[in-house]
């Protein structure tokens, strides 16, 4: 079945629209917040957004069905001063111009915004609260630096929540939230503080709850006014729906599977009213919709084509919305990426498998729509039904790079050593990229970026910079004095170890304020303890309330560079220490032979484990070490390697590395080989990736492989990749995304051979690495290939 | 002391000669010398470094090991003054330079491997062949060109529960690899062409014993005569009553301009159909990505003679096979 008209047209609009950002939400919440001086930032936070639901432009695109809008615009990004504004002030002029991600503004708004919003937010923004209070030796290793950054949790609302669908907002309604609330509240004492401030709480979901329901009321009223003048009687009767669906939704539970899907639409579009939020996650889809469709199918009221449409219409919702973003932030997340995470398949709580239609109606909506958004999840576990296991293998060779594949046990694992209870644990769902998670958690899961790199460069070099020279870490002896592998990897730890400490710091220190001024009634109305123990978020009202994530970049770089120092100083004594610090401070130039000699040491993501055994125990500390720190709440920090494009910027703020790697050249990102060093074959990269004890690093672990796209060509194909796929996850990995290769690429290749030595491409009955091929075979490939992509 | 053998190269993730996800063994030797072979350093039980032109960047590491006193260009004549031998005849294989090249531009094209250090790389790979119902393929070169070898590897391997494969010429005394053809899974044997004499002209031997070997092919396995069916007409297994024999696949490379003819694909398929009517067959087409490798070697890459036929015209030779009652193979 072909993609419909009305999907086709709204995916046009899409691909070619840019986004434009509308003030309205900010200046609705500014608004707001300069008629409530005085009162507690959670009831203020709860009337911004109640009154910005009052306020809102109310729009309906043309061929819409699941109708709702953060603003003006079919494509909206919305700004959140009271988070940050600084940025937005010295950036918002290059918006439209600038090369990544850019937004429309107009000179007009760009004047409002300057003139009614920001001034209001000077000195009141979590940003600047964050500056204040951070010490100079904090700033100088970990803002805006590359080598630790937690500026995602002070410049940004937080996102990282998971919508619990199943216990609260699905079978309850914002009808039903506000009811709960107003019983718990008659039950307290406002003479007891504790009461009083749970009153407080209680007072905040009614606002939250009453802003939600005149959402849906005032589309309902604005499609039954377009309704009463619509020519086209097709259209007239979609919107006379709408109307219908909207004087119910959100303010009742759905009945059917087309009011789901709108509800599920309105109280994602509240969250990014409410905090314009990075990684806010739809969760299980297949698992809460599923019912409604079922019923609906029994009932004849629904088939699989219209339910398909619907969920389409929705992907394309999802994408709409663009996230407002630094031009720093657009090099980490390119291509306005909110990492919407919807999770499919996996298993039920009882342990049974969990696939059903709506499962892989999801797959087809993102093989069809071929959206950014959601950001399609997938949950494998050993007994995963071959047909599912087919439709994913299927989808990652369209080369979208969809879906990110997960090992069912591991996530399990993962959240089992953070102390979830079972039946919790298997319900795990994916937050943002590769983050196991639960509709039950309040968890900053993308907390600190922390450079396994950076450390190395300061232990070799003072504490300082190697590329501007200044000391901001702890000073070291001169490097060329070291003496043995184990004072090497001594200096590492105590660089390691106070890039931690800062990470701590800042973020404990970001968690009081979000505890002063980062209130955040609307997620906490979306989460079942929040309503129970009559405390926000930020008050630890949650039934998992797990630390701050910190998550490591440059793994493999490190370690290789260890295993050159090891092999070429203390072992093979063809080089020493001083001559490898000489050649990476002058950027190996004038040492072209050494940097030969240390490209052929061995490298990790070759099943080597001279090398891998150096990775896993860096990984290893790393997560010895972070856990050791509590936070606010008294919970202890946790690792992961994930990261998506932090790798650049991460990059390129160092210096070069002794495993031959150059200055500002990019790093590597989680558990995935240094690009081009993995040169056996994708299975050995999978058995090197798969030694790191991922169950430890419960913020997940990420890796990412290439793979020629004829690889996955064929059926067989596939089900040899679904294989590898289970194979990785019996070994223990919990991620891997196969990104399928383009031509592009291999032109790239033919030109940059040395950036692509890991690159396999099929021959002839077998796999062989790109580069070694002649120019006539490499051609001949890549004609093949142009005769074999979608 | 191990047991040893000559090795081209250890394949793991080699994905079209088997089921699922395999590793395959390239054993060194060959009796044939197909004109099209894409394999050349294979020919001989040799040890053989090749170089590979193209990832050289000159640096001479190697010139500076060579106890031969072999250049860098291992196609020149040497330096050390043997006049007219080439840097491919002088050397003895010692492997100073492959330590020492950066680019791995010198390689070992051939070596002596111990069977303990095949079945440990094996080993590495156990549970992505359990995954994907792959295992072990020996080909070549000629897997049966080393017996003892083949013998001793398909017996270790066997033990320990891998599913095991071979890729042959065909030409070879049977009687001296049953044993180790009784522990495959699964057979390719090559059928090159039907004439006897075109068969010499293009691979050096003739194909009676390769035509006479595809025959023994069904007494493998089975007590009887080999008429047994390991298959039922509903396509689900039928217990023979002794071992069941290994499934067979007669392969074609088809060599535009040696046996692409319809008659000789027509006649290989009822020699097939005649003599084994429960293999199948699988055609391939042929490609000259072995080009590398000629040069690698020194070795003059002289395939002008040959094409390579187009999925259509591929397509309606399988059709002629499908004619004549034989099924298709496909492990693309």
């Amino acid at each position: 079945m072909a993609i419909t008209e009305r999907v086709e047209k709204i995916r046009e609009n899409y691909v070619n629209t840019k986004p434009h950002i509308s003030y309205e939400r900010a200046w609705s919440w500014t608004k707001s917040f300069q008629r409530t001086e005085g009162q507690p930032h959670l009831i203020r936070t709860a009337q911004a957004f109640y009154d910005t639901c009052c306020e809102l432009p109310v729009n309906i695109w043309e061929g819409e069905l699941i109708v709702g809008t953060s603003g003006e615009y079919r494509k909206c990004a919305i700004l959140t001063p009271e988070f940050g504004w600084l940025w937005i002030n010295d950036e918002i002029d290059t918006f439209p111009e600038r090369g990544q991600d850019p937004y429309d503004v107009t000179p007009e708004q760009t004047e409002f915004i300057r003139k009614n919003i920001f001034p209001y937010w000077k000195g009141r923004s979590v940003e600047e609260a964050f500056l204040a209070r951070t010490s100079e030796a904090t700033k100088k290793i970990g803002v805006d630096t590359g080598f630790l950054d937690t500026d995602s949790k002070w410049r940004n609302g937080i996102g990282e929540i998971s919508a619990d669908y199943v216990d609260v907002l699905l079978p309850k309604g914002y009808g039903g939230i506000r009811r709960e609330a107003e019983a718990y509240m008659a039950d307290l004492d406002e003479t007891i503080p504790e009461e009083k401030a749970k009153i407080e709480f209680y007072k905040s979901m009614v606002l939250i709850a009453d802003g939600m329901t005149t959402l849906g009321r005032r589309y309902s009223a604005k499609a039954a006014e377009m309704a009463e003048t619509e020519a086209d009687p097709q259209r007239k009767k979609e919107l006379e729906e709408i109307a219908d669906v909207c004087s119910r939704i959100p303010e009742q539970p759905p009945e059917t599977f087309r009011e789901a899907v709108q509800f599920v639409w309105f109280v994602q579009l509240g969250g990014i009213i409410a905090e314009n939020p990075l990684a806010w996650n739809p969760g299980r889809f297949d698992q809460y919709m599923y019912p409604y469709y079922k019923a609906d199918e029994e009932a004849g009221i629904i088939d699989y084509d219209t339910a398909l449409e619907l969920v389409e219409c929705l992907w394309l919702k999802y994408s709409e919305w663009a996230w407002t973003i630094s031009k720093n932030t657009a090099s980490f997340f390119a291509g306005y990426t909110n990492f919407e995470n919807l999770t499919i398949g996996g298993r039920k709580v009882d342990g049974s498998d969990a696939t059903n239609t709506v499962s892989y109606m999801a797959i087809q909506a993102t093989r069809e729509c071929m959206t950014h958004q959601p950001t399609l999840s997938c949950r494998i576990h050993p007994d995963c039904p071959p047909e599912f296991m087919e439709a994913v293998t299927e989808l990652v060779s369209t080369g979208c790079g969809f879906p990110a594949i997960h090992g069912d046990r591991t996530g399990y694992q993962m959240l089992s050593n953070l102390g979830y209870k079972p039946e919790d644990a298997r319900d795990w769902n994916n937050c943002g990229c590769v983050v196991p998670h639960s509709r039950k958690t309040f968890e900053w899961t993308s907390a600190a970026s922390i450079s396994f790199a950076a450390a190395l460069e300061f232990a070799l070099n003072q504490g300082r910079s190697r590329l501007s020279g200044e000391q901001v870490s702890l000073p070291e002896k001169d490097p060329k004095t070291f003496a043995s592998m184990d004072e090497i990897i001594e200096a590492w730890k105590k660089q390691f170890r106070y890039l931690v400490r800062h990470g701590v710091i800042s973020l404990v220190t970001a968690q009081e304020i979000h505890k002063e001024i980062g209130h955040r009634p609307f997620m906490s109305a979306c989460n079942e303890y929040c309503m129970k123990n009559g405390k926000d978020l930020v008050d630890g009202g949650a039934k998992y309330n797990i630390g701050p994530v910190f998550t490591g970049v440059g793994l493999s770089v490190t370690a290789n560079s260890l295993a050159v120092i090891k092999k070429l100083v203390f072992e093979d004594k063809v080089t020493t220490l001083a001559e490898i610090i000489d050649a990476i401070d002058n950027n190996w130039e004038g040492y072209e032979q050494l940097r030969e000699l240390a490209l052929a040491c061995p490298k990790y993501g070759n099943d080597d484990d001279y090398v891998d055994s150096i990775a896993r125990d860096l990984a290893d500390f790393f997560y010895e070490e972070v856990t050791q720190y509590d936070d606010l709440y008294g919970n202890h920090f946790v690792t992961a390697f994930m990261g998506i494009s932090n790798y650049l910027p991460t990059g390129k703020v160092l210096g070069a590395t002794p495993e031959g790697r150059h200055a500002k050249d990019p790093i590597n990102e989680g558990v995935s080989p240094y690009t081009g060093s993995d040169t056996s074959t994708c299975l050995a990269a999978l058995r090197s990736a798969a030694k790191m004890n991922h169950d430890i690093h419960s913020g997940g672990t990420l890796l990412n492989l290439r793979l020629n796209h004829d690889l996955v060509a064929t059926r067989r194909g596939r089900a040899n990749l679904g294989a590898m796929l289970q194979s990785y996850f019996a070994l223990g990995g919990f991620h891997v995304q196969f990104n399928t290769i383009s031509n592009e690429v291999l032109a790239d290749a033919q030109l940059h051979p040395e950036k692509y030595r890991s690159l396999l491409v099929r021959v002839a009955g077998y796999s062989a690495q790109f580069t070694n091929l002649s120019r006539e075979m490499q051609d001949s490939i890549m004609a093949r290939n142009a005769h074999t992509e979608f | 002391m191990g047991v040893k053998g000559y090795i081209m190269q250890l394949q793991p993730f080699s994905v079209n000669d088997g089921e699922g996800i395999r590793t395959n063994i390239f054993m060194a030797g060959c009796p044939l010398r197909c004109r099209w072979c894409s394999n050349p350093e294979g020919f001989m039980q040799k040890e053989v470094i090749g170089w590979y032109r193209r990832r050289c960047i000159g640096c001479g590491a190697c010139a500076s090991v060579c106890p031969q006193g072999i250049g860098i260009d291992m196609d020149s004549a040497c330096i050390a003054g043997h006049s007219g031998l080439t840097g491919h005849e002088m050397c003895i294989a010692c492997s100073a330079c492959v330590k020492v090249c950066p680019e791995n531009a010198r390689t070992r094209m051939v070596t002596i491997m111990d069977a303990e250090d095949i079945i440990h790389e094996i080993h590495r790979h156990r549970v992505f062949y359990s995954y994907s119902g792959g295992g072990v393929t020996f080909t070549g070169g000629e897997a049966t060109m080393q017996p003892e070898f083949l013998d001793y590897l398909s017996h270790e391997l066997y033990g320990m529960g891998y599913s095991l494969a071979i890729e042959s010429c065909g030409y070879f005394d049977f009687e001296q690899v049953r044993e180790s053809l009784e522990r495959m899974d699964l057979i390719f044997m090559d059928l090159k062409h039907m004439d006897p004499a075109e068969h010499q002209k293009y691979t050096g031997v003739s194909n009676e014993k390769i035509l006479d070997n595809i025959q023994k092919l069904a007494t493998l396995g089975t007590t009887g005569s080999g008429s047994e069916s390991k298959r039922g007409s509903s396509g689900l297994e039928i217990k023979s009553e002794g071992k069941e024999g290994p499934e067979i696949v007669i392969r074609i490379p088809v060599i535009g301009g040696v046996n692409n003819s319809e008659e000789n694909i027509a006649a290989s398929a009822a020699f097939v159909h005649e003599y084994l009517p429960h293999a199948r067959m699988e055609l391939l087409p042929y490609h000259r990505l072995g080009a590398v490798k000629y040069e690698a070697i020194g070795k003059p890459f002289d395939q002008d003679d040959f094409y390579t036929l187009d999925a259509e015209e591929m397509d309606r030779l399988r059709e002629i096979v499908r004619e004549q009652g034989v099924s298709l193979a496909d492990y693309r």
